[in-house]
């Protein structure tokens, strides 16, 4: 079989993971798709792969489209390249609003091309241990989840689409996402949210960091944060899933198994996260799944309906930080 | 020596408090309890005196009283103590209604006792310098917290805990209060809205009261905290359960543990793991206060009016579990005329 023809748009951060990710996966990345004057030259060389600036040339020469470029664009994206018939693949989140991500969702199920969502945090393996262990009922029944991802604000140009709400969707659509997403996965559909964010309520502060209380249709609740208000050198996560016969924990503070720490940070130096280095990376991990899911050998963990549900909440924790009322999630829609 | 009557031994923290009584050399006159059967053997348990009812105990002299009886039986006692003219600890929450725990607080102030609720997080070292860190302003103000005081179903002590006629319900209106009087206490304002969610999945085939529960309190600044109430530390957790608070301020972030100060032992006679705690004991501290109001009349740090506010918010809490809604607190629902 002729290797998939994989073709990146965005070379910002996530484009240079991803490229990085399937080449670790054994398909590396053959075409880059970059805007006039953009910065894809140096991750095509880096890559060797074709570099161009016009999309019929871009999608003529691939299979995958992998989209990792600004949230605001990525439904417009996506329907371009699924209209020309190429898988889809896109980071998280799958779209700035819910009504573009039902869209997307519906025109590729209509059109039968494949959509895959960067929801890597299902990857991360103490996630994807915790998930097997609660299948496998060790802990009983999920009753009370905690999720936090505390972290310092990401480090980007004043000018960033990322720091434009109106583009990136702010911290509940890029960061708490992820655990929106886990939360689901692990205890189902979400019928509430309630959320509060520094942003929303404090104006005067810059710094942001929400809260989400969630109530799922089989009676679990959860509790979430995700903070841009640590100092640097913080990315801390923590799961916390208690359940009828047992509680399962993993705190990032506990597992980090490498920790810098400089005696005298130069202020230039971006300031080093503690880690725990994996022989397979989590997002290595999603490619080899996704080039499976791609080669028929595998269903996607990450359903298009599961990412349309992650958005949906996050908008509606959005709406909630808003109006300062939960608000209900009708059922039948995030559980289709 | 100061002479104390302990009203009621319902409340497992009766078991704490004679120790703490003991040894800060207070003389323990009596005790009474609703229940005779399970009162005479605490008693004896104990080598305390038993009365058949509070007014003989109260009889016998006393300078002040510790009330741990069931929470819906706290009123008639408290009224009983305050007629006396004796000053009165009071267990948490103050009642299981709004109504019953403002007459608590009117009881003492319209009879002149002192009354002091069994806060004993505010006697705890930690939670003392934490709050004054927070408050240094070195940080800044802060604007966000998250609070976590989960614990063991505490049925194995106590059964009516679980029972809510008596409890006035489960998770949340068991450790609600105490983090609650923690931010009071922390921000100087109470909570203007309360949200809450609550389930019955973590021992649902053995009690009928909420297990699970989550709450947000909103103050009137902006500031907002979560407390996560549930019983969700499983029979076998090496403890009873814990409290910590991480508080985002505007120029950092300050995190609080008032029970990690313990060791850990593995595989040695009290099972293959556990956590023998060396910090601070809170109870004393707070004991030690409550024999000084008796004593010397001093005003008590944290006095009925904080067991009320506090009360409320418990009570918001379930009533927004049940509707779905936020519950707002307005001033007029407190007995504050200070």
């Amino acid at each position: 079989m002729t290797p998939l023809r994989i073709g990146i748009v965005g070379s910002g951060f996530m484009g240079g993971v991803h490229a990085e990710a399937w080449r670790a996966a054994g398909s590396p990345v053959t075409s880059v798709l970059t805007r006039p004057g953009g910065s894809g030259a140096e991750l095509a060389s880096r890559h060797g792969a074709r570099l161009t600036e016009d999309w019929d040339a871009f999608l003529d020469g691939v299979d995958v489209v992998d989209l990792c470029t600004p949230t605001h664009v990525h439904a417009e994206q996506a329907l371009r390249a699924a209209r020309a018939g190429r898988a889809v693949v896109v980071e998280k989140p799958l779209a700035r609003t819910a009504a573009q991500a039902q869209d997307l969702v519906e025109t590729c199920e209509a059109l039968g091309v494949p959509l895959l969502v960067g929801h890597v945090l299902r990857f991360f393996p103490e996630y994807a241990r915790a998930k097997e262990v609660v299948d496998r009922g060790d802990i009983g029944t999920p009753a009370v989840l905690r999720l936090s991802r505390n972290r310092s604000l990401p480090a980007k140009d004043g000018d960033s689409w990322f720091l434009d709400d109106a583009k990136s969707g702010g911290l509940v659509l890029d960061l708490m996402i992820h655990d929106l997403d886990y939360a689901q996965w692990v205890a189902g559909p979400v019928t509430s949210v309630y959320a509060r964010s520094i942003r929303g309520s404090r104006p005067d502060a810059d710094v942001d960091h929400a809260v989400a209380l969630l109530r799922h249709a089989d009676g679990a609740i959860t509790h979430l944060e995700a903070s841009w208000a640590h100092p640097p050198a913080v990315f801390r996560t923590y799961l916390e899933i208690a359940g009828t016969a047992g509680l399962l924990q993993s705190d990032s503070d506990r597992t980090a198994a490498v920790r810098p720490a400089l005696r005298d940070p130069s202020p230039d130096d971006a300031v080093p996260l503690p880690g725990s280095p994996m022989s397979r990376s989590p997002f290595e991990a999603q490619m080899r799944h996704l080039l499976d899911v791609l080669a028929g050998d595998a269903e996607p963990v990450v359903t298009p309906r599961e990412a349309l549900a992650a958005v949906r909440a996050a908008e509606a924790a959005v709406e909630s930080i808003r109006t300062g009322r939960p608000v209900l999630l009708p059922l039948e829609e995030g559980a289709r | 020596m100061t002479r104390i009557g302990l009203l009621g031994v319902a409340h497992l923290h009766v078991d704490a408090y004679i120790a703490n009584l003991r040894a800060a050399g207070a003389d323990v006159v009596g005790v009474t309890d609703a229940d005779p059967v399970r009162g005479r053997q605490w008693a004896a348990r104990y080598g305390v005196s038993w009365f058949d009812d509070p007014d003989a105990l109260l009889a016998a002299g006393v300078d002040g009283v510790v009330v741990c009886s069931e929470t819906s039986r706290h009123r008639p006692l408290v009224e009983a103590a305050a007629r006396s003219g004796v000053a009165v600890l009071c267990e948490k929450p103050l009642a299981t209604t709004a109504e019953d725990s403002a007459a608590v607080v009117e009881a003492c102030r319209t009879a002149g006792v002192p009354l002091m609720t069994a806060f004993p997080m505010r006697f705890s070292p930690v939670m003392r310098d934490g709050v004054a860190e927070a408050r240094s302003g070195r940080l800044g103000r802060v604007l966000s917290a998250v609070g976590v005081n989960q614990g063991q179903l505490p049925m194995a002590e106590r059964s009516w805990f679980v029972d809510p006629t008596l409890s006035g319900g489960g998770a949340l209106i068991d450790h609600v209060v105490h983090l609650t009087d923690i931010l009071r206490w922390l921000l100087g304002a109470d909570p203007v809205e309360v949200y809450a969610v609550a389930n019955r999945i973590l021992h649902g085939q053995v009690v009928g009261v909420e297990t699970g529960g989550l709450v947000v309190l909103t103050f009137a600044d902006g500031t907002f905290a979560s407390i996560d109430s549930s019983w969700s530390r499983p029979e076998r957790y090496p403890t009873w359960g814990g409290m910590a608070l991480e508080l985002v301020c505007e120029r950092g972030v300050l995190s609080l543990d008032a029970f990690s100060q313990f060791l850990t032992v593995y595989g040695g006679r009290e099972g293959d793991l556990a956590w023998p705690a060396w910090g601070s004991d809170p109870n004393q501290g707070l004991v030690d206060e409550f024999l000084a109001v008796c004593s010397r009349g001093i005003d008590p740090s944290v006095d009925g009016e904080d067991g009320h506010v506090a009360t409320l918010v418990a009570l918001a809490a379930l009533e927004s579990a049940r509707t779905g809604r936020p519950v707002p607190l307005d001033a007029a629902r407190s007995t504050q005329t200070r």
